[in-house]
């Protein structure tokens, strides 16, 4: 297990301050945010590559703070790998069990093992500049499981790939992590790829940590302005609450009234977040749901999209709304035209305005503007 | 994956808009072939003193070949002792930020700016201190030897090679050796086994550059160790004796053979630093 406690690293002008997190056995933990935000710099604290200012790393209840790198027995995979040239990919592979002076039996068959796993076992005599981008991403990762660390670090491991080979190695790390338990810390700025491998998410912004959680509720529950923008949540409006009771919001966006669960004063400020997927579209006339928002709504735009199609809409307030094609097609969406937008009351997830934080109310009320000011075109 | 073709190579080695796939032909050439002929029309000026009689007195003369044996030793002597140096010094330059970094690299360029003469001077001088003639008397005597040949060399040559050393581990991936830690090799191994190897062919050319800079070495070397017969008469030297006694032939006979293992060094180097292995 790893834990991080009030981390204060220095890298040049930037600070990353105070970062707290605890890695679980058998778990991966994704640290999530844009480039710039301190991830990288964050795993060089951990991996003892820059001095610590304050605060302690433990990693399996020792302290190993001022630990030098090659004690520490964590295996990492940078963003460019660092292959080495000079070495064919067995002795690249070998290199961390030959350091270690790993001998025997039982680690042979372990190195068969993963080679086995990761199909590299016909590239064992060939140099890093033989391989093609997925092989070398699994030289690497093999490189750095090989000597069976305690944790193990990835840093983008998987940004230079195309979209097959990525979830194709995705899957590869998957199963890796599920058949020995690695506890691993991911470093990204790739939604889609921390929710494939972490259990849970760490979003960084500006070298702070501003939400963590398990991976659906900081998804679907942005706690700030800041980390709903980063996340992509489609729809950001301001609101003002009218009635709040029994668990249950009223809120008043636009010339709409929602529902949402949650609870908040009556004439507080808020920021409603609803992701595009968790808006239902219907005709006119609508049907049965058990949804507790019903707005009408006029299409304005429609956007082909692969894999779904991005609908906006006209519900009082800017809404938008993914669609699959089939269901655009029966619904026959085309500006202009009136529909229901169905939002199930737990899908409206507002962020209070005591929520932002020190130095954020900037940043609620420019997300705010930002968003209203954007007209149809987006 | 980024076309390899477009990328690595020097701008020359490329097709450049305008030049519409003829070998280009610019004004510019014009000089770089001058640069040649320069060099290529003082190599013939000496030949053309070479005659075969002066050749075969010089080639049979036990004085030059006392003196082809020093060169050869003392320029080994001196780039391999460089080497050893610049080694660590410039592994310090290229990977560590520390007090004093400036200064060191400002002063690895004085060999270069400050004439040769004159650094052998100024080693004359510090051995006629208290300290340097001290060191004379209990350690190794300097001035008029071969040591001193060989200090006069070494001191020519260290900065330049210190300097090529750091430009060698610069061209390896810090990344790399950060890596090689994480997977448990202390920094001596990952030295050993990823530095290095990784360097090696640029340390080499370091090696022979150092090389054939020393071999060539004059002024730092005859104020130090003068000119004496069979004892401190390297090439260069030998050289200037033969041209003061007004023997042209046999200076051009001696200049023939600098020539030749200076060249000899070039294109080795050319071929260390152009044929990379791997990258």
């Amino acid at each position: 297990m790893l834990e991080v406690r009030e981390l204060t690293v220095c890298a040049g002008t930037f600070r990353l301050r105070e970062v707290s997190l605890r890695v679980e056995p058998g778990r991966c933990h994704a640290v999530l945010g844009p480039s710039g935000c301190g991830k990288t710099t964050l795993l060089h604290g951990v991996l003892g590559l820059r001095p610590v200012e304050s605060g302690s790393v433990t990693l399996n209840g020792r302290e190993i703070t001022r630990w030098p790198v090659e004690r520490r027995g964590m295996g990492y995979v940078p963003q460019e790998l660092g292959l080495f040239p000079h070495l064919t990919v067995r002795e690249n592979i070998r290199y961390g069990l030959e350091a270690r002076g790993c001998r025997g039996a039982e680690w042979e068959r372990w190195m068969e093992e993963l080679v086995d796993v990761t199909g590299l076992g016909g590239l064992l005599d060939r140099r890093p500049n033989q391989l093609s981008g997925g092989e070398r991403q699994r030289v690497a990762l093999v490189r750095a499981l090989a000597f069976r660390p305690k944790l193990v670090l990835l840093d983008e491991p998987f940004a230079a790939l195309n979209e097959s080979l990525r979830r194709e190695l995705w899957w590869l790390l998957r199963t890796l992590q599920h058949r020995h338990g690695l506890t691993v810390l991911l470093v990204t700025h790739d939604l889609a790829e921390a929710y494939v491998l972490a259990d849970r998410v760490t979003v960084l912004l500006e070298g702070r940590v501003i939400q963590q959680g398990d991976k659906a509720a900081v998804y679907g529950r942005p706690a700030a302005p800041a980390v709903a923008q980063f996340l992509g949540v489609e729809t950001l409006q301001p609101g003002r609450v009218l009635a709040a009771g029994q668990g249950l919001v009223t809120v008043e966006v636009g010339r709409a009234r929602l529902q949402a669960l949650g609870d908040a004063q009556p004439g507080e400020s808020v920021l409603v977040s609803i992701r595009a997927e968790d808006v239902l579209l219907a005709g006119e006339a609508g049907g049965g749901s058990s949804a507790r928002n019903r707005l009408p709504a006029r299409v304005l735009r429609v956007d082909p999209g692969h894999p779904l199609w991005r609908v906006e809409l006209d519900a009082g307030f800017p809404l938008t709304a993914l669609v699959t094609r089939p269901a655009c097609e029966e619904l026959g969406l085309a500006p202009g035209q009136s529909v229901q937008a169905w939002i199930k009351a737990p899908a409206v997830h507002l962020i209070r305005a005591e929520a932002c934080g020190r130095g954020e109310s900037g940043l609620f009320r420019t997300g705010g503007r930002a968003l209203l000011s954007r007209g149809p075109e987006g | 994956m980024m076309n390899d073709a477009g990328i690595g190579g020097s701008p020359s080695d490329r097709e450049r808009p305008g030049s519409q796939g003829r070998r280009s032909f610019a004004p510019t050439v014009l000089a770089a072939w001058a640069v040649l002929v320069v060099y290529a029309g003082l190599i013939a000026a000496a030949l053309t003193f070479v005659e075969p009689g002066g050749l075969r007195s010089v080639l049979s003369s036990p004085r030059t070949w006392y003196s082809v044996r020093l060169s050869l030793a003392a320029a080994t002597a001196a780039s391999v002792l460089g080497l050893l140096c610049a080694l660590p010094a410039g592994y310090a330059l290229s990977r560590h930020r520390f007090r004093g970094r400036g200064w060191v690299e400002t002063v690895l360029e004085l060999p270069m700016v400050v004439s040769p003469a004159a650094l052998g001077a100024m080693l004359l001088m510090a051995f006629s201190h208290p300290a340097g003639q001290w060191l004379q008397e209990h350690g190794v005597r300097f001035v008029f030897t071969v040591a001193g040949v060989v200090l006069a060399q070494f001191v020519t040559v260290l900065g330049m090679m210190v300097r090529l050393a750091k430009t060698a581990f610069d061209g390896v991936p810090v990344e790399l050796e950060t890596v090689a830690r994480t997977l448990g090799a202390s920094p001596a191994r990952v030295f050993r086994t990823v530095t290095l190897p990784l360097a090696r062919r640029e340390l080499a050319a370091a090696l022979v550059l150092g090389w054939a800079k020393a071999l060539g070495e004059f002024g730092a070397t005859i104020m130090i160790a003068g000119t004496m017969a069979m004892r401190t008469e390297t090439l260069p030297i030998a050289v200037y004796l033969r041209l003061s006694a007004a023997d042209l032939p046999g200076a051009a006979a001696l200049i023939v053979l600098l020539v030749i293992a200076g060249l000899g060094a070039l294109i080795c180097v050319r071929w260390l630093s152009g044929g990379r292995s791997h990258a």
